[in-house]
């Protein structure tokens, strides 16, 4: 489910982003609260968890073997706002340091996974545990609903993602520009994937941990509930239901009123030029007015011709450059060790 | 040593050993167990790997970690807006040319973008290129079977073709993620993890985030050498067959144990910070400094992004 750079559209990304800020900052919020000190030191601990827990390779019924992702466990021992910044912290090591999942795609795997992954699971598991007994076996048919229908959620929006992308970015010929499969081709297969084998698996690892802790240690089982205060919690179920019912909405606008603000630039540098860019674009001009050079724009023989010489030109610019980069880094290298020698004999 | 001192069953001589993974007309299925030990060795490996070419001499080495951090993404935003072939297919040889000039060895950099990118992305790009999967102008046909087919309660065109649009689509695709993987993996690659991190402060990201991200990064090699270690002693200690009701015990024992003493970690690792003057604001003493070159090549990047971004406006 860690989707890559490429196949998400930028203005999707971004929308994405904005969606995860408000998350980000309660969760931050809320969780130093409750807190205070230990929040670093815990939040650490539970993000290599689940960084650790996507390793581990568990048997399958048919004889192979899936991986979970871990945020249903960890928002039922930590709570889900605490979960959500150890699958984040979890998903940017991913990203950055083994190209698990992309950067700019960053936004929208944390929107699936640290923010719908942990709260359904969470509420779900609550909706089911309820009050019940730490040791009752309400808890760990919670940990296993919620665990199934958490990364089945996920998977889902992630198909949302996907599945927009052909509906809102094609060229006018009809080829589709970024991820192409529609609605009806992306959710059923992501579907079959998550229903059928990380599902269970997720659900699996979940419940058999609730179990676990409930045979070894219910303590750890409450952390959430001895030291976070849950109270006002229940108001925001409607802040995330709110959320959850406007983000693909969110999805669909990038072409009218999301376009306004912080995606127009990437917007419009694939279609119109923006303001910034005015004077560089008349700089061009003055060279090949017209992306041409003056009265060599006759046929379409000579144009291709001077598109193709202004591709060679940028070419042969950007390359070398990048080449005279490197010399100069490598003559920089030796110089330092010169200098020091400089300032000593003075 | 003394012979009589061994005990009498393994004296005894065994006769033919059992088949083994040695044996080519046996495969043997990879369990859970060794599956899950390799994976904890590759990726450990991988990030020796890393370590080792960040320390390299080269160019990306030199830049400014937080030149590379904001120029990197400018580069990969570039890479997902653009929409011609060409362009794309620049932007990679020109990825190539970083590799070259940093010292990355190129046939390792192009195993890790070129092997795994087809690999998944091509499997998922595949059926859109077919008219049943989405329909379009057909440019390759494959087969004609003169009249509409129906399978069930579907109908499928009286063709099976190559659409234009779906080659189309997939060429800039797999073109456009493998650019993405390759500028992300250079960015990486060239860039010490703690100096990345640092990095990020320009980009505004708290420095809470930071701070639980460099300690993630130090505590995640505790836990998987932890974790190493258990499925290690399991392995050694297993004989023959297992159920999967007994390994899905020896997980959840596994993941539960490794749960108890993260949190016990995590209570010592607070108890010291506490008694170290930690009052839950995080401070650091490294500041950063951009020097002429990094404002060079940042300035340079910029225009790259420009070039390409023209480029691809007059051609696509």
């Amino acid at each position: 489910m860690h989707i890559p750079d490429g196949y998400l559209s930028p203005q999707t990304c971004t929308v994405m982003y904005v969606a995860m800020l408000p998350v980000w900052a309660t969760a931050v919020k809320k969780v130093k609260q409750a807190l205070s000190t230990r929040y670093v030191p815990l939040m650490m601990i539970g993000a290599a968890f689940t960084f650790v827990i996507m390793m581990f390779n568990v048997p399958i019924p048919d004889g192979t073997t899936g991986h979970a992702v871990g945020g249903a466990i960890l928002s039922i021992v930590l709570g889900p706002w605490a979960a959500s910044i150890c699958i984040t912290i979890a998903l940017a090591i991913q990203a950055l340091l083994f190209g698990d999942g992309g950067i700019w795609a960053f936004g929208a795997n944390c929107f699936n996974m640290a923010f719908i992954l942990p709260f359904s699971a969470y509420y779900i598991y609550q909706l089911i545990a309820g009050k019940s007994e730490l040791t009752s076996s309400r808890r760990w048919i919670g940990g296993l609903v919620g665990g199934y229908v958490g990364i089945n959620l996920a998977a889902l929006f992630a198909a949302f993602e996907f599945g927009l992308q052909p509906a809102l970015f094609h060229t006018a010929g009809g080829t589709p520009l970024y991820c192409p499969y529609p609605l009806s081709k992306a959710i059923p297969a992501m579907a079959f994937a998550h229903l059928l084998v990380a599902g269970p698996v997720e659900a699996i690892v979940t419940a058999l941990l609730v179990r676990f802790l409930q045979a070894s240690d219910t303590a750890l089982l409450d952390i959430a509930g001895s030291a976070q205060p849950m109270t006002g919690f229940s108001k925001l179920w409607w802040g995330i239901i709110g959320l959850i019912i406007l983000s693909p909405l969110g999805l669909l606008a990038p072409g009218t009123a999301w376009g306004e603000w912080g995606l127009e630039e990437i917007k419009q540098l694939t279609g119109k030029t923006p303001a910034g860019m005015a004077r560089l674009a008349e700089k061009w001009h003055a060279i090949f007015p017209d992306y041409g050079l003056p009265g060599f724009d006759k046929t379409f023989g000579q144009s291709a011709a001077v598109y193709i010489l202004s591709a060679v030109i940028g070419v042969g610019i950007t390359a070398g450059l990048t080449y005279l980069f490197a010399k100069y880094v490598a003559a920089k290298r030796n110089e330092p060790a010169e200098a020091e020698k400089g300032t000593i004999s003075k | 040593m003394n012979k009589t001192a061994l005990p009498e069953w393994l004296l005894e001589s065994q006769g033919p050993l059992p088949k083994t993974a040695g044996n080519k007309w046996c495969i043997r299925r990879k369990g859970f167990v060794e599956k899950t030990v390799d994976e904890l060795s590759r990726l450990m490996q991988e990030e020796f790997y890393a370590e080792k070419v960040a320390h390299s001499p080269g160019l990306l080495q030199e830049i400014h970690p937080g030149a590379k951090v904001i120029t990197t993404l400018m580069l990969i935003g570039v890479a997902v807006s653009l929409r011609s072939w060409f362009v794309l297919l620049f932007l990679n040889l020109w990825a190539m040319l970083l590799v070259y000039l940093s010292a990355i060895h190129p046939a390792t950099f192009l195993k890790r973008v070129w092997l795994v990118v087809p690999l998944f992305t091509g499997v998922i790009i595949f059926p859109s290129l077919f008219n049943y999967v989405l329909p379009g102008t057909p440019l390759l046909v494959i087969t004609d079977f003169g009249h509409p087919v129906h399978l069930g309660p579907w109908t499928f065109p009286e063709y099976l073709a190559i659409t234009r649009q779906g080659a189309a689509g997939g060429i800039v695709f797999i073109l456009r993620v493998g650019a993405c993987v390759s500028l992300a993996l250079l960015l990486t690659l060239t860039t010490r993890w703690p100096a990345l991190l640092r990095a990020f402060k320009l980009i505004y990201v708290p420095q809470v985030f930071i701070t639980v991200l460099e300690m993630t990064y130090r505590y995640i090699y505790v836990l998987l050498l932890t974790v190493s270690d258990m499925f290690a002693a399991r392995q050694s200690r297993t004989v023959g067959r297992t159920s999967t009701s007994e390994q899905r015990r020896f997980i959840s024992g596994a993941m539960g144990s490794l749960w108890n003493k993260a949190f016990n970690l995590s209570e010592e690792v607070h108890a010291a910070m506490l008694s170290r003057g930690y009052t839950g604001q995080p401070r650091t003493l490294v500041r950063f400094q951009m020097r002429r070159l990094d404002w060079l090549w940042t300035a340079f990047m910029v225009a790259v992004s420009l070039i390409m971004l023209w480029g691809d406006r007059i051609i696509g």
